[in-house]
């Protein structure tokens, strides 16, 4: 197990530098801004250009500049300076973490709890009004546009804008170090809308698992020997119907916890998903390339944290 | 300035400054055009700052000067602004806040949008007759914010100009409007410590010696945030960064700095969330025009809704707007709803669909003026939401401007090309025949590259902006590429050869037409990276009239030479003119709103609670 | 001596999209205590569903079931379901077909027996631990303290099999069903489970059901013999008769499909020809007449009942030949 895991570090380590590179290229091959050019103000002449070039290495071929890229990166956790505004990319990146921890963690407890809940109904009580109705409106929460959701919310119960106004709206975010409860309900609605669609998949995906597995023969079993119906489909069912949720689980949150930018565009919401949004629209590369790594660094470790964890739950998977 | 005209905040860049032919000497001709009240006002000629603010000119009945102190302000942001830095930023929502933090030599009182007040000055510049020397005195009791706490002198506005040269810096107009400095080159080679042309005979006097008589053009610049103090001593180690860092460690001269702890790095910036303004300690009021009511000034940035982020303007949960006006859709409810929570100001600037006029087709003048004819400029404007968002533009000076009324104001120059605001398919007709296509249509088959802004209003009018080409023939092919990247790569670029740019435009400065017309139209201002002269216009008699205008002295002259000069690159017909925007700004009902009029948005020092 | 278990015209069926399932078809029989009841029938043929009946796990919304299932003097088709959870894993107990996929995947052998214990006795988890590793013990299994943290897939078919019996006999139910306890087994490790069943039958007493579609396997355990096609039983008989003296043409054909020592190899199999029939809808009177080849017209009209082979005996048949007919050597 131990060789397992530092095998798979390595290889997370390879991926990361792999997905520097391809975000470099892609950086220099696709039509972006020219970021001297947006430095160097009204007629600049040719000298300040190539002055400005120099400062910011973009005269070197950009295999030097890569190269120079990852020795600060690697010897000094230096992400280099945003073009835009001068400041360290890692002070904006950690200045944008907490509030998309905030938003991811709070999502995901809530559309575990809702999915979970209901997918279990759905599928001990198969074919009823209750498991129509609940998949139907799951359905229609996996369709249902992130963006479009949290205007409607906004618009219907947003404290200064909506219908109905009880919760704090669009720009109301507050550190949780700043003021607990504030946080708390500034984010109440932003968390309902970022987990309708992952409640509603996760609950299909749980009552077609938990229906699986209520057929098969050790929960036969279970029945046979006189357990009780609740802890037949709690600790039998639920147990093996939740293992492939738990990996779809740790991609879902490796991915949020790098930015939910639709969610935190219609709320306002200072997180990472904004931070890399506004530095594409600048073609500020540092910055894009800070977020880009730090979105497939959640990725990869929850990958890691996935199959690691898998081996725990289910007792035959065993890694060499 | 250009760079973020059109975006998506739907705001464009404007500076905040007074025409540069601000000596004694004009001040007397103002007075013959301008009402008494504010040509006094904008020679602010002596006495102390609460005097010349008291003069500051007629108040519209929605404007009120005077407030209650105290409280917080909300200002609601789409975006962050382009730079912290008061020496790089060129971008009328920065200049909302260096508004009220930094001192510039000259500044706006919220009701010129024509004539400076002094600020750090006492009095205006005094321009030598031959344009080659500028002076100005400083008032002797201005004091730097925590923690540099000292009074600000001539040297310290000298390393405000000379720093804006440095690389680590990179100012985007100082070399448009300083360059003619003595002693710029070689500073900017590193061959000389400081530029020996800014002299600072005592610590109240600063000097400034031209090798061209290009005065009035500097002395109007410095209402730029360019000539805010900077102290050197403290500053330095910042700048010796690349880039430089002093915009995150500013100091503040104004009446309000952005919140700062003991050594003074910024605690109240982070960008693309937030700037949070507080009272500035050192700041005194006697020496000020401002009236500086509120307490804190809260700016949210990333209200990248503006549906929403209007509506809770609207609805008091915030104050103002900043970098963004209400979409179409809120600004005809507010118009029918609730107009007094609706601003609508002249931007000073306009925009255009640039033909290249040194590539075929557009090379030929007949060929140009047909595309002028036929495009429905209505259907331009109705992207933008129409009549409400301004004027349809017939030359290039807008209105509010010097020159504006000289050229022709809002009917034009008087060339049939640009008489009919839907197009004239016949008159087309007729200068395609004359330019070599007998059939009245476009016969040269090849396509046309047109680069423009995807998304929002900005792809729109690129969109009708191609269908109109194609009435006579034209083939464009549009390529739809983000803003930044629209400039900087392709039509900044002239090796990039694109024929057509459908989302220009161009803010004056301050209110000099040659802020609007030399950089845009300038045969010599044409430069390999980030060109502004998008059609690349090198016509000799425009440019032989420009480098005569640039050095005319007095307000009247000035708008005359470059109004003629308006009329003749209409007369070229190098871009299809087609609207003059108005800029919308929008409040809640608990605050008395003060619009600056000189750059169109909410001015922190003068806006209070109710 | 009293019958254990009388199973009286038990009817089940399942409503299901393509319509209405009859898989039990009416079907009596008695299981006296320490006896075993051998029932034969190919898969479809309502063996399993059956007993699962009766061990009330086939309850359900879209379920109709029918007749009587008297155990110890208690109906269990109307027995409540804490009732019935009462009796389950303690007074009757199952054995599956697949060990592999009838243990829980996910929890050690020993958790699973530690919960068959605790369900029913109110004993400590280690007291459980250890009555889990005696039972180990007893059906075979060495080192059985230690394998009680091991998992179902470290284990070989036949232990898991021998788990699932002690995991059966925790509680020693009075009866045991075993549904095809050897057929998911090599062919040497069935014999060595028969012989495991058979012993652990003769220590403790139990009666049992062994459901399998193999008359190889219950010539070896079972006392009475009930051969079952299409939800009814089709013949009856103690196991010596009914090798000895086979009535019904199916289950001569099933006789047949079984490989024996003493017979001719090169005759070979002979499998009955034909597939299951259609549970939905059954042919008309005796059901296996289309496969049947001794049908004749009568055979598609009426549905033959159940009776004794000859007059007063204990022998069981229902076919519509005369006796003199299914006796003759076809």
């Amino acid at each position: 197990m131990i060789r397992y895991i530092l095998r798979r570090l390595l290889w997370v380590v390879f991926l990361l530098f792999a997905v520097s590179f391809i975000t470099f290229v892609i950086f220099y091959l696709l039509p972006s801004a020219d970021p001297a050019a947006l430095r160097a103000g009204r007629q600049p002449n040719p000298e300040l250009v190539a002055t400005i070039r120099r400062q910011l290495g973009l005269d070197q071929p950009w295999y030097v500049q890569y190269g120079r890229y990852m020795k600060n990166l690697i010897f000094h956790f230096d992400f280099g300076f945003s073009y835009q505004n001068g400041v360290p990319v890692r002070q904006l990146i950690f200045s944008r973490l907490p509030a998309s921890i905030s938003l991811a963690a709070g999502a995901a407890v809530l559309w575990l709890v809702v999915g979970i809940g209901v997918g279990i109904i759905a599928a001990v009580r198969p074919r009823t009004k209750l498991d129509r109705a609940s998949m139907g409106m799951a359905l229609v929460g996996i369709s249902a546009p992130v963006y479009w959701l949290g205007l409607v919310a906004l618009y219907l119960f947003s404290s200064d804008i909506g219908l109905i106004p009880i919760l704090p709206g669009a720009n109301s975010y507050v550190p949780l170090s700043e003021d607990p409860f504030a946080w708390f309900t500034s984010l109440i609605m932003p968390w309902c809308v970022l987990a309708v669609s992952f409640a509603a998949f996760y609950s299909r995906l749980l009552r077609g698992n938990l229906t699986e597995v209520l057929s098969e023969d050790y929960i036969r079993t279970a029945r046979a020997k006189g357990l009780s119906e609740r802890r037949v489909v709690f600790r039998h069912g639920l147990r093996s119907a939740i293992t492939p949720i738990v990996t779809i689980f740790g991609l879902d949150l490796g991915i949020l916890l790098g930015g939910a930018i639709l969610t935190e565009t219609v709320f306002n919401i200072p997180g990472i998903g904004r931070l890399s949004y506004s530095s594409i629209v600048r073609s500020d590369l540092p910055v894009i390339q800070g977020t880009v790594l730090l979105g497939a660094f959640f990725i990869v470790f929850a990958n890691l944290f996935v199959d690691i964890f898998y081996a725990f739950l289910d007792p035959r998977v065993r890694y060499e | 300035m250009s760079f973020n005209f059109g975006s998506k905040t739907n705001r464009p860049k404007a500076g905040k400054e007074g025409t540069p032919m601000k000596s004694i000497r004009v001040c007397s001709a103002a007075l013959v055009a301008l009402m008494l009240s504010l040509a006094v006002a904008a020679c602010g000629s002596s006495g102390s700052s609460s005097d010349s603010s008291s003069k500051v000119g007629a108040v519209p009945a929605e404007q009120s000067l005077t407030g209650k102190t105290g409280g917080a302000l909300t200002v609601l942001a789409s975006s962050d602004v382009d730079y912290i830095d008061p020496g790089a930023a060129y971008y009328q929502f920065t200049f909302m806040v260096t508004g009220a933090t930094q001192r510039s030599l000259f500044s706006f009182g919220p009701d010129d949008a024509v004539d400076p007040v002094p600020d750090l000055a006492t009095e205006a510049a005094d321009v030598a007759s031959d344009g080659k020397t500028v002076t100005v005195k400083i008032k002797p009791n201005v004091k730097f914010s925590p923690p540099v706490n000292r009074v600000a002198t001539s040297s310290d506005v000298k390393y405000a100009i000379e720093r804006a040269f440095l690389p680590t810096v990179a100012n985007g107009y100082a070399g448009a409007y300083f360059g003619d400095i003595i002693g710029v080159a070689e500073f900017q080679d590193g061959k000389a410590k400081d530029i020996s042309g800014i002299a600072t005979p005592d610590a109240t006097t600063i000097v400034f010696n031209l090798s061209r008589g290009t005065g009035g053009v500097v002395a109007g610049a410095l209402a730029l945030p360019i000539s805010a103090p900077v102290p050197k001593e403290y500053a330095a180690k910042f700048d010796a960064k690349n880039p430089s860092t002093y915009g995150v460690n500013q100091v503040a001269t104004g009446p309000y700095m952005i919140e700062a702890d003991a050594k003074g790095a910024l605690t109240g910036y982070e960008p693309g969330k937030k700037i949070n303004l507080v009272r500035n300690p050192n700041w005194d009021r006697a020496t000020d025009f401002r009236k500086a009511y509120l307490d804190t000034i809260n700016i949210e940035e990333g209200n990248d809704d503006t549906t929403v982020a209007s509506r809770q303007i609207l609805k008091g949960n915030a104050q103002v707007n900043g970098d963004f006006g209400p979409p179409p859709p809120v600004l005809k409810q507010i118009v029918s709803s609730t107009p007094d929570q609706l601003a609508l100001t002249p931007s000073g600037g306009l925009r255009y669909v640039s033909l290249n006029t040194t590539l075929a087709p557009f090379d030929n003048l007949n060929v140009r003026k047909a595309v002028l004819a036929v495009f429905d400029r209505e259907a331009m404007r109705a992207t933008r939401g129409g009549s409400l968002l301004g004027p349809i533009a017939n030359h290039f000076i807008p209105p509010a401007m010097g020159g504006f009324d000289e050229a022709g104001g809002l009917n034009g120059t008087g060339v049939d090309f640009l008489k009919y605001p839907s197009g004239n398919l016949a008159l087309a007709k007729e200068y395609m025949k004359k330019g070599g296509f007998p059939s009245g249509m476009y016969t040269g088959g090849k396509e046309l590259l047109m680069v423009g802004t995807s998304g929002g209003a900005a792809q729109k009018a690129s969109e009708v902006a191609a269908a109109q080409l194609e009435k006579l023939g034209f083939k464009p092919k549009l390529r739809l590429v983000t803003q930044d990247s629209m400039y900087t790569k392709f039509c900044n670029v002239p090796k990039a050869k694109v024929i057509i740019c459908p989302n220009v435009g161009w803010l004056k400065d301050f209110s000099d037409p040659q802020t609007i017309l030399d950089p845009t139209f300038n045969g010599k201002n044409i430069v390999e990276v980030n060109n502004s002269n998008w059609p690349q216009l090198n016509d000799a008699a425009v440019n032989s009239a420009m480098d005569k205008a640039e050095v005319v002295v007095g307000a009247d002259a000035r708008n005359k030479a470059w109004a003629n000069i308006d009329r003749q690159i209409t007369a070229l017909a190098p871009a299809v003119p087609w609207i003059w925007d108005d800029t919308a700004n929008i409040r809640s009902t608990d605050v008395a709103g003060v619009i600056n009029k000189f750059n169109s948005n909410w001015d922190l020092s003068f806006t209070s609670l109710k | 001596m009293s019958a254990l278990l009388t199973v009286n015209d038990l009817k089940v069926s399942f409503d299901t999209e393509d319509g209405v399932v009859h898989a039990v078809e009416g079907v009596s029989y008695e299981v006296e205590p320490g006896k075993t009841l051998g029932i034969v029938g190919e898969s479809g043929s309502g063996k399993t569903v059956g007993t699962l009946t009766i061990m009330g796990l086939t309850r359900a919304a879209n379920t109709t079931i029918s007749g009587q299932a008297i155990f110890a003097g208690e109906d269990l088709l109307t027995a409540s379901e804490q009732q019935m959870r009462a009796i389950r894993g303690d007074e009757i107990a199952m054995i599956f077909q697949d060990p592999l996929s009838s243990l829980h995947p996910f929890f050690t052998i020993g958790a699973q027996l530690v919960e068959a214990i605790q369900v029913h006795n109110d004993v400590s988890k280690s007291a459980a631990r250890s009555r889990s590793a005696e039972l180990l013990t007893m059906v075979g299994l060495s080192d059985a303290r230690d394998r009680l943290s091991s998992y179902p897939h470290e284990f070989s078919g036949g232990m898991r099999q021998r788990v699932m019996i002690a995991m059966a006999l925790a509680n020693e139910p009075r009866l045991l069903i075993a549904d095809e306890p050897t057929t998911a087994l090599d062919v040497t490790v069935q014999a060595q489970i028969l012989e495991l069943i058979a012993d652990l039958q003769a220590q403790t007493g139990t009666a049992m059901i062994i459901i399998t579609h193999d008359l190889g396997v219950v010539a070896e355990v079972a006392d009475e013999i009930a051969v079952m096609y299409a939800g009814r039983i089709v013949e009856q008989a103690a196991v010596g008769e009914l090798f000895a003296n086979p009535q019904h043409p199916y289950t001569r054909g099933l006789l047949a499909s079984i490989p024996r020592l003493d017979r001719d190899r090169s005759s070979g199999l002979d499998p009955i020809a034909g597939r299951p029939p259609s549970l939905i809808a059954p042919p008309s009177g005796c059901a296996f007449h289309p496969r049947c080849p001794r049908a004749f017209d009568r055979c598609p009209a009426e549905l033959p009942p159940l009776e004794p082979a000859a007059a007063g005996s204990e022998h069981l048949v229902a076919c519509l030949l005369g006796a003199a007919e299914r006796s003759e050597k076809q």
